[in-house]
């Protein structure tokens, strides 16, 4: 009988089971997705029809082929006017709208909102962790600030900032600060306590404590902080472009246009899956990045 | 400790009372000096109160309410936050709890927690109103979706979490598998279970929020905020703001509250009080 | 002369490896027999192999090589036969001690009322009265530990295994727990294995006390301890006492 806490099998083990998962679900995708060819639509009964159809599930080869076409877009010679139509993917690649491209200005953004909102947030921890009195008297602000998810801010931001990138970048950013405040203030405040008397006893002040030994003791929590603010980020950042931008991967999701004609496009799934595909793995990437520079910075940790 | 607590309420007082009299200095000065006509993009939009004194958020605000928008809105979004939270939940929390006992399971399921946590819940919304429609339900499971794999995270992490020696001294009891789960695990995973459903939380109204300002019918809170920018009528959208603001608050302070009941057993850790 | 009381345990040649990036052999053919009633303390340095034996015989673990026997029949996982008191902190904290000392028992499908009946007696002998419900968070570290071994001995099992279980704690409260563990052993009788690095508790509690040697463990010798019972804080100070701490010292500096 094995206890609960069971080890876990060698790594090599691990990541062929997750590919094996992977590839099963793939193949019976694409077996399921194509059998509208191969089986007499009206065979079937009717909920399962209505979902065996090209429209809801795409066949796999089609999503490759909406994947060829978006990075694609770019080689083709520029685009003459728009016109917009109904049709996504058609739309995307007259708008001359690459897959690539849109990730990159998304990306960005994020990094962007990261950089600002980031650095306002660690700075606005570090007062409300280091003084009691700056605690009590901003917190309690910060906490009706961040019941506000930013996102409902857009459209007052819009009126006064216009259709620029200032009103895109804004939500992102004031996304990104509320979520880093809170762990920075936890990691001044509970964690360098000890530390802070220790180093203080030996007669370190002012610059030196915050540098050497405040920041750093924090640091585990910010950088935690800082991966949970990346996917925030990300989630902000599609929302605006799916409601505002002109570009991005949001935009591309939703098949570009105005605003108001966003509604009538029918969306195209296979677009759609290939837009959410690369938008993951370049999410992956980020928060690789960040863990693996975060453990580098923390080696200290006891794990 | 009542002192401490009188003077953290005075403070917080005082902070947002000086808040609330700026903006509504600001606000006088803001409907003498600032324009009223604004260009968006392709036309002007006229009289719009860009930082509407407290007056018309008032009058706004008793509009809204007693014309019944507002109370409206504000059941079915929060009806549709809460199916999301259950639903999500009751999938993600099993789930995490399984993964952290069998290792086979969870490294089968791992990539796929892994695409949906990188991939944000919004950028699934074109797929699932494709598939669902525009309707209630590809909100509600977008929601799920979402709360799904922040609990899922959650219930996995705590259950990993649970010092072995616990698990071996239940063994060493006689206690089976069943009992373990129910009366060792269970409990020592509530903390992160609550906390993971507190950051959902904050999710949903994220994800509910943007998903009907997207696609949505009357009533609910995020096409009034949708209507009212397109007019735009900005009392509206301020009112709109603060009612999604004083509902988040609630829903966090009772998971909050949830919180602190669960984890009354643990050790006081010995940071400032 | 073969020995007259019953075997209950029967250690052969138990060797453990570690696997690891270096493999690590904590016990290196160790053999040992452990009667019926009988306090059996095994006293050794660091890394002696001491907690990977009882282990081992808890069920915890399975040996590389060799067999443990308990009446007769292989170990093959814990069992509540064999209870077990951990050196870390084991209680559950989210448990009341009411609730901490009948896990066991509802983990056995034991009846509520039989229940009541045995947690009230485990209340007395422990001297806990009036914490029944409190969480062990209020609780001071021995007397965390005495429930820890209450809820064991709640179960009624046949042989006691200890590991080290007052090595967290004061001096003092050690050497009132010791005191408490004594008067329990006198009034239970119960098959015990303690181990230990404090060869005075070693002596003060068990009937006999085996040395085990620095890595990788073996049995050393053994020395028998013939102090009369019930023992006291006079024990300690008695010739005797002091005698066989001279020989088990000699008999670990001779490692």
């Amino acid at each position: 009988m094995r206890l609960a806490e069971a080890p876990r099998p060698p790594k090599a083990r691990r990541v062929w089971l997750g590919l094996a998962s992977v590839v099963a679900l793939v193949a019976a995708y694409t077996l399921l997705s194509n059998a509208y060819r191969v089986v007499d639509p009206s065979l079937l009964p009717d909920p399962i029809r209505g979902v065996l159809r090209p429209q809801i599930l795409p066949p796999t080869q089609r999503i490759f082929d909406a994947f060829v076409q978006l990075v694609g877009a770019g080689t083709l010679p520029p685009a003459g006017t728009y016109v917009h139509t109904g049709d996504h993917i058609g739309g995307l690649v007259e708008q001359r709208v690459t897959l690539q491209g849109s990730l990159l200005v998304s990306t960005y953004r994020v990094l962007i909102g990261l950089a600002v909102g980031g650095s306002l947030g660690i700075l606005a921890g570090l007062l409300m962790g280091w003084s009691r009195a700056v605690d009590e008297y901003v917190h309690p602000i910060y906490i009706l600030f961040r019941s506000v998810p930013p996102l409902a801010l857009i459209t007052y931001v819009m009126l006064w900032l216009g259709h620029g990138t200032a009103h895109v970048l804004l939500p992102i950013i004031y996304a990104v600060f509320t979520v880093v405040v809170i762990p920075t203030y936890h990691g001044v405040r509970d964690v360098a306590d000890v530390y802070v008397k220790a180093a203080r006893a030996l007669g370190a002040g002012g610059g030196l404590l915050l540098s050497r030994v405040v920041l750093p003791a924090a640091s585990p929590f910010v950088l935690a902080g800082l991966r949970y603010a990346l996917i925030i980020a990300w989630m902000t950042t599609v929302g605006v472009e799916m409601l505002m931008a002109d570009d991005g991967i949001g935009y591309l999701l939703v098949g570009g246009g105005m605003w108001s004609s966003r509604l009538e496009v029918a969306g195209d799934p296979a677009v759609i899956v290939v837009g959410i595909v690369a938008l993951a793995l370049v999410g992956y990437a980020m928060d690789a990045g960040v863990r693996v520079a975060g453990d580098r910075l923390t080696q200290w940790v006891k794990r | 400790m009542n002192g401490l607590w009188r003077r953290r309420l005075w403070r917080a007082l005082l902070s947002v009372g000086a808040l609330a009299v700026l903006y509504g200095i600001a606000s006088e000065i803001g409907s003498a000096l600032l324009p009223r006509r604004i260009w968006m993009v392709m036309h002007y939009l006229e009289d719009v109160e860009l930082l509407p004194p407290y007056r018309s958020l008032l009058e706004e605000a008793v509009f809204l309410i007693q014309s019944g928008i507002l109370p409206r809105s504000v059941l079915v979004s929060t009806a549709r936050v809460f199916e999301g939270l259950v639903f999500g939940a009751a999938v993600g929390v099993p789930l995490g709890l399984s993964m952290a006992r069998a290792a086979r399971l969870e490294c089968l399921l791992d990539p796929w927690v892994t695409f949906f946590r990188f991939t944000p819940a919004l950028a699934l919304l074109p797929l699932y109103a494709l598939w669902f429609g525009f309707g209630e339900l590809s909100k509600i499971l977008l929601i799920a979706t979402a709360v799904a794999v922040v609990t899922l995270l959650g219930a996995y992490q705590g259950a990993r979490d649970v010092p072995r020696v616990y698990l071996e001294a239940a063994r060493s009891l006689g206690a089976s598998k069943g009992l373990i789960l129910r009366k060792i695990v269970w409990p020592a995973a509530l903390p992160q279970i609550f906390a993971s459903l507190r950051i959902a939380l904050g999710l949903a109204w994220v994800t509910v929020v943007v998903a009907e300002l997207i696609k949505a019918t009357m009533p609910s809170l995020g096409y009034l905020l949708a209507l009212a920018g397109a007019y735009p009528r900005v009392p509206t959208i301020a009112v709109g703001i603060v009612t999604i603001g004083l509902l988040v608050l609630a829903c966090d302070t009772v998971a909050l509250g949830l919180y602190a009941v669960a984890t009354r057993w643990m050790k006081r850790s010995p940071a400032r009080a | 002369m073969p020995d007259p009381r019953r075997r209950r345990l029967e250690i052969r040649d138990v060797v453990h490896v570690y696997e690891g990036k270096m493999a690590t052999r904590a016990l290196d053919g160790v053999s040992l027999d452990v009667f019926e009633n009988e306090f059996l303390a095994i006293v050794g340095p660091v890394g002696s192999g001491k907690t990977t034996l009882v282990r081992i015989v808890a069920g915890f673990l399975t040996p590389s090589s060799g067999t443990v026997r308990w009446d007769g029949a292989p170990v093959t996982g814990p069992s509540p036969e064999r209870g077990y008191v951990f050196q870390e902190e084991a209680i559950f904290p989210w448990m009341t001690v009411r609730d901490n000392l009948e896990f066991g028992l509802v983990a056995q499908g034991i009846g509520a009322p039989e229940r009541e009946k045995i947690v009230a007696e485990m209340i007395t002998l422990t001297g806990l009265q009036g914490y029944e419900r409190a969480y062990p968070k209020e609780l001071s570290g021995g007397m965390s530990k005495m429930v820890e071994v209450a809820r064991v001995l709640a179960t009624d099992p046949a042989i006691l295994l200890l590991d080290e279980p007052f090595g967290l704690l004061d001096a003092q409260t050690r050497s009132k727990m010791q005191d408490q563990l004594s008067r329990l052993w006198e009034e239970k009788r119960k098959t015990v294995i303690l181990v230990t690095h404090d060869v005075e508790e070693a002596i003060y509690l068990a009937d006999r006390v085996v040395v085990f040697s620095p890595r990788p463990g073996r049995v050393q010798a053994e020395v028998v301890v013939d102090l009369p019972r019930p023992r006291s804080l006079e024990t300690r100070f008695s010739p005797a006492f002091l005698e066989l701490k001279r020989s088990i010292w000699k008999e670990i500096g001779r490692a």
